[in-house]
């Protein structure tokens, strides 16, 4: 069993020192398997069926009215998306705001978590809960007080800026050059999950690590460099997937504030959103899940290739 | 997928690393500098905080205002009232007026109209009108500060907050120690032991949430249905007991950073693999276990659909979030209302977060000392 | 249709990440709960006063289960409207009283809040767990689930219903091409609400309340009350901060405080219907039009906004600091609005000073844009008989508390007076009630919110919060023409996908 697992997957090299004691291989195959066995059993129980079934729903005409009869379509709702120009617009949309919004989650929460972390901030725990406190907000309360803050004429954002004397500040989330910096600022508003993450991966590195670079002559940048960021490479690989994946499946805000119609501009025609309008709003299950199994397969894809160069930037300290 | 990446950059003292453990910050000896460093980056932290606190602040006042406030649309920028002087029956609006003979009194308006407006003076409304010359919306309206804390007592009252919240912290609780535990096991097992598909179970573990949650709400539903589980909390609660990708990768990524040399050195001690877990690797990954923890208690506390669908016909094992949900759609007409609620909603997790966070700050103290 | 604004008009569906397992929220932003959005059509909203709701414990529902040999009928609430706590309080009291004299029938009451209310029926029925009864839910709202809906013919027949007490109008409402599919309970013609001190401060006067009265302008000449004549004196009605009319020089657009005509701005199609009726389907029902009072009611609108400052613009209308209350009229600072007979729900506010007016002509013409609600069964039920026993007992005993609690002007026509009595017992300025009965036969026909295809996508560019709604009120300096052309080919290309 483990001679096969060895050989179909190569990638798992170099299993040490155990290796020819093969009794004691199998005890530690045998504990993994008990430790992962209540994911195994949930994954079974509650998920694949979930997975499969809606993986099916690409191959039939499932939609909620159900004129016609239920029947097997095969590759027809694939097809069809592959000449839907608005699957490759949402797509497009999808991506150009990932560009914008996936610097600013990684690096800002990484940034304030050092800043809180550092010994010199006085009051940090008051720090720790005033900026963890918009992340609490419910979400749709969060969006509806951001609706307020941006609007255009009595907003407080423009408001600022006309008393800076900006003339004619801009009407954030109805003008397509402005919607994507707004939305950012939106998003920055959950980012206390993000400085929670980064914060225990900072309080995980050993103080002794800093004592003996300072010794070395290191300063800030050079500690950073060589003690903080290696150190904390599992924890920014982790935070870099999901917000992969967050960005991909991302629509809410946009649906609340827009309203999900994609406007300014179609601007906001998020690849998740016309997703769930074809769920949800057009009760069109089949071709909703099929863009769902689209979605699902760039994800993977885009992961796999993280994964793949991740062994050339994230250490592991207890890896083997 | 690379369930087991790569080396450290061999420029980085990888070798050296590996060998330190956690210990506990040493305190030093305050220099002048530090104060400069201290004073600059505190308030770097106070003006970013500012800028993203505003919109709280903004929520903070609404909830505070009253419905005649808020139609206003000049009204001041902290809760305040209107005044008014009842005057045959109505209530009048008081306004600043300045009188011909240069004096400006605090008048009520009996009679609006384009060119001149009749005026009472509240002090002595028997003398009659006075007409003012001029157009009464050039006026300013008087004000009293008065901040409306009544809006949260009728909130209370209206929301009915000690069932919901009842409902609420035992669906957060439960679930939450229902995923630390399981969480914590199988990431245990995905970072600590080799065993045959390991890599493969973990890419399909990370899968799971590349699949848009939307497509998956009717067969799981479905399947609820089918468990005779709907109308019961089980639907919200027991998966929680079975781990998910997204805390099991975090708690995974967090014990890998921890060195092997101690769980080798409790295994030589003749540890089995749940003591080498609570003994060495628990105390070391206390962040990590209550980020999870946090996120868990957040989650929970804010998952509306979930609730909506599995109990919509059972109000009674509701949570906060469906009341408020509910309330919101009621009281939409009143912002004020809408924001006292969400404010009230949000002070238990933040009450948590703030005892969290002293024991996410202490467990570091805790592995200095374990060592 | 009591949108609750575009942007509030929101379902929450905390799906996050994953409903099947409980995940935990992920560290990047919009983590927390996930969100639905039901801009499907909604429904006319019966009152739901919220500010003054008494305070008693209002979420309490009960909860009983049927007894063994009882069937039970699911009542889904709330695709709009009747989730008020007052509300609440009187479906929970027929609900009661329904199952003490009922033994054999159980009746569930499902009261799902609005935000969540589509994605969730939508969720039980694609489930095969849907309920058997669902209202109140008015002819758009319903439209959002086409197909759905139980042909109530067989029934009525077997039963010998007896509907002789409605007008023949509104039963034909309901008869679609999926059958009758409901029976009228509550209708809400159009009328023109008015601040009766806002034209006492401007010297004006009041609008006709009868159909066919001219108006008298301030200068003594006698004109017709049609859409020009609205927006003549809409202007002098519109002030800005420092007192001046729209009609006078130096006014400043970009500073009004009071403005003097608003449109039933929820729907584009609605919009349409007051300068009269049409649809967007063409006569084979696939081709796009738009009917050409539709494009002269949008044009009015939207030079209302623009040209003549009268109406409010897009951002000012989202704010929620100016118009938190989705319908303008209701802050007291809107002369004049052309809405829906349940739009009353929000005048409590006004402390009486309001009035009902004739809507004014189009081309001669008057058209008042209907809205009806009524409780419908799904065909999905396994009990249609027992649901039909309840459903005839929502509209037939229960009717009176039923409606009174909606704020709904009942469908029967010898009901009408008691209704507007007990009416009166809120608004005791007593209102002119005749204006929203002599509306009723000037009711748009075909409705505005009769299906046409992909009901729900084509809503995405007309409904509220829709594309084309939010863009003309947004953006100035259109070309209406092409405005109207880009719309039709939009539509024409949804309707034409496979």
């Amino acid at each position: 069993m483990t001679a096969v697992g060895r050989t179909t997957r190569p990638r798992l090299r170099g299993l040490p020192r155990l290796r020819s004691l093969s009794p004691l291989t199998r005890r530690e195959a045998l504990w993994g398997y008990l430790f992962i066995s209540p994911w195994i059993i949930g994954f079974l129980w509650f998920v694949l069926g979930p997975m499969i079934a809606s993986l099916a729903f690409t191959f039939t005409n499932i939609n909620l009215a159900q004129e016609e009869p239920l029947q097997f379509v095969g590759l027809r709702n694939w097809q069809t998306m592959l000449g839907d120009a608005q699957v490759w617009a949402a797509l497009g949309v999808t991506i150009r705001f990932a560009l914008i919004q996936l610097p600013v989650v990684l690096i800002l929460p990484f940034l304030l978590a050092i800043g809180l972390n550092a010994r010199y901030v006085k009051g940090a725990s008051a720090f720790r809960v005033l900026f963890f406190l918009p992340y609490v907000v419910p979400f749709v309360s969060g969006v509806l007080i951001w609706g307020g803050m941006l609007n255009s004429e009595t907003g407080w954002v423009n408001e600022v800026l006309r008393f800076l004397g900006v003339e004619n500040p801009p009407n954030w989330l109805n003008d397509t050059g402005w919607v994507y910096p707004a939305l950012v600022m939106i998003g920055i508003w959950g980012i206390g999950a993000g400085i929670i993450v980064n914060l225990a991966g900072l309080r995980g590195i050993p103080t002794e690590l800093y004592d003996a670079a300072r010794i070395d002559g290191a300063g800030f940048w050079g500690a950073l460099r060589h003690i903080t960021l290696p150190m904390m490479s599992p924890v920014i690989f982790y935070t870099l997937v999901l917000a992969i994946v967050e960005v991909l499946q991302y629509f809410l805000v946009p649906l609340v504030i827009n309203n999900g119609t994609g406007e300014p501009g179609g601007s906001t025609f998020f690849f998740n959103l016309y997703l769930y309008k074809n769920f949800f709003t057009y009760q069109n299950m089949a071709y909703g899940a099929t863009l769902a199994w689209l979605l699902f397969l760039v994800t993977l894809v885009v992961s796999l290739i993280i994964f793949r160069t991740s062994r050339r930037w994230v250490y592991y300290a207890g890896e083997r | 997928m690379a369930a087991e990446a790569g080396q450290l950059d061999p420029a980085a003292s990888g070798g050296v690393l590996a060998r330190l453990s956690r210990s506990v910050r040493p305190r030093r000896p305050h220099r002048p500098r530090d104060a400069v460093k201290s004073f600059a980056l505190t308030f770097a932290l106070v003006a970013v905080l500012a800028a993203f606190l505003a919109p709280m602040l903004r929520a903070t006042l609404v909830s505070l205002k009253t419905p005649d406030q808020l139609s206003e649309t000049n009204a001041p920028f902290l809760p305040s009232l209107p005044q008014t002087f009842s005057f045959e029956g109505k209530d009048r609006d008081v306004y600043t007026v300045p009188l011909p003979d240069g004096t400006t009194r605090q008048l009520a308006m009996v009679k609006p109209g384009r060119q001149q407006s009749d005026f009472v003076d509240p002090a002595n409304p028997a003398a009659g009108t006075i007409t003012w010359q001029g157009s009464w919306r050039t006026l300013d309206r008087a004000w009293l500060l008065a901040p409306a804390f009544q809006n949260y007592v009728d909130v209370w009252n209206l929301i009915d907050f000690p069932r919901l919240l009842f409902n609420t912290v035992a669906l957060a609780v439960i679930g939450m120690i229902g995923t630390v535990i399981s969480c914590t096991l199988v990431a245990y097992g995905f970072a600590r032991f080799r065993f045959p598909g390991r890599s493969l179970l973990f890419t399909i573990l990370i899968a799971t949430i590349f699949l848009p949650s939307a497509v998956t709400v009717v067969p799981t539903y479905t399947m609820f249905v089918q468990l005779g589980w709907v109308g019961t909390w089980l639907p919200l609660l027991v998966p929680a007991f079975f781990a998910n990708a997204f805390d099991v990768f975090l708690i995974r990524q967090y014990f890998l950073t921890i060195p092997r040399e101690m769980d080798e050195a409790a295994s030589i001690d003749g540890a089995g693999p749940f003591r080498t877990l609570i003994s060495v690797i628990l105390p070391q990954a206390w962040p990590a276990i209550v980020a999870v923890a946090i996120f868990h208690l957040v989650y929970a506390w804010n998952d509306f659909f979930g609730p909506l669908i599995y109990l919509s016909t059972k109000p009674e094992l509701q949570p906060l979030a469906v009341g408020l949900q509910r309330f919101n759609g009621i009281h939409y007409r009143n912002p004020a209302y809408v924001q006292a609620g969400t404010l009230m909603t949000m002070l238990i997790p933040v009450i948590l977060f703030l005892i969290f966070q002293r024991i996410f700050v202490r467990g570091v103290v805790v592995t200095g000392v374990d060592k | 249709m009591r949108v609750i604004r575009a942007t509030t008009a929101v379902a929450v569906l905390a799906l996050v990440v994953g409903a099947c397992s409980s995940g935990a929220p992920t560290p990047a932003p919009s983590s927390a709960p996930t969100v639905a959005a039901s801009d499907a059509a909604s429904q006319p909203a019966p009152p739901s006063d919220g500010a003054s709701a008494p305070a008693n414990t209002p979420i309490a529902i009960g909860g009983s289960t049927p007894a063994p040999g009882q069937t039970e009928i699911r009542w889904y609430c709330c695709l709009g409207g009747g989730d008020a706590p007052e509300q609440v309080a009187v479906e929970k009291q027929v609900v009661e009283a329904f199952n003490a004299s009922h033994p054999n029938i159980h009746v569930t009451f499902e009261a799902v809040p609005y935000a969540g209310a589509n994605d969730a029926l939508a969720t039980e029925i694609a489930s095969g767990n849907g309920p058997d009864i669902v209202g109140p839910v008015g002819i758009g709202g319903a439209n959002a689930f086409h197909g759905q809906w139980l042909d109530l013919a067989p029934l009525i027949t077997k039963s010998n219903y007896d509907l002789s007490g409605f007008p023949p109008d509104a039963v034909n409402i309901y008869k679609l091409d999926e059958g009758q599919v409901g029976i009228p309970f509550a209708i809400y013609p159009s009328v023109l609400f008015y601040a009766k001190s806002l034209f006492d401060e401007a010297g004006l006067a009041y609008p006709p309340h009868k159909y066919g009265e001219k108006y008298t302008m301030p200068d003594g000449s006698v004109v017709d009350w049609n859409y020009d004549t609205i927006t003549q004196v809409a202007k002098i009605l519109t002030v800005d901060s420092t007192g001046k009319d729209a009609t006078q020089d130096g006014f400043d657009p970009t500073k009004i405080v009071q403005w003097g005509f608003e449109p039933q701005r929820d729907d584009l199609r609605g919009m349409g219907a007051y300068f009269g009726a049409g649809s967007l389907a063409g006569a084979d029902g696939k081709t796009a039009q738009i009917p050409d009072p539709w494009k002269a009611a949008w044009k009015h609108w939207y030079d209302n906004i623009w040209t003549d400052h009268v109406s409010m613009t897009g951002p000012i209308f989202q704010s929620p600091d100016i118009n938190p209350e989705d319908y303008p009229f209701f802050t007291g600072k809107v002369a004049m609005s052309q809405n829906f007979l349940w739009s009353t729900y929000g005048l409590e506010g006004l402390e009486g000073d309001w009035d009902m007016a004739a809507l004014p002509a189009y081309n001669g013409k008057t058209t008042s844009a209907f809205n009806a609600d009524t409780f419908r069964i799904l065909k999905d039920t396994k009990h249609p008989d027992e649901a039909f026993e309840v459903l005839t007992y929502l509209l037939g005993e229960a009717a009176p508390d039923l409606l009174s609690t909606y704020g709904g002007m009942p469908a029967r026509t010898d009901e009408q007076a008691a209704f507007f009595e007990s009416q009166d017992e809120t608004f005791t300025q007593k209102p002119d009630w005749q204006v929203a009965i002599d509306s009723i036969p000037f009711a748009d026909n075909p409705n505005f919110e009769a299906f046409m295809p992909k009901y729900n996508e084509t809503l995405g560019l007309v409904g509220s919060g829709g594309k084309y709604t939010t863009r003309w009120q947004t953006e100035k300096g259109l070309n209406m023409d092409q405005e109207f052309e880009a719309l039709r080919s939009e539509i024409q290309a949804i309707w034409d996908k496979p």
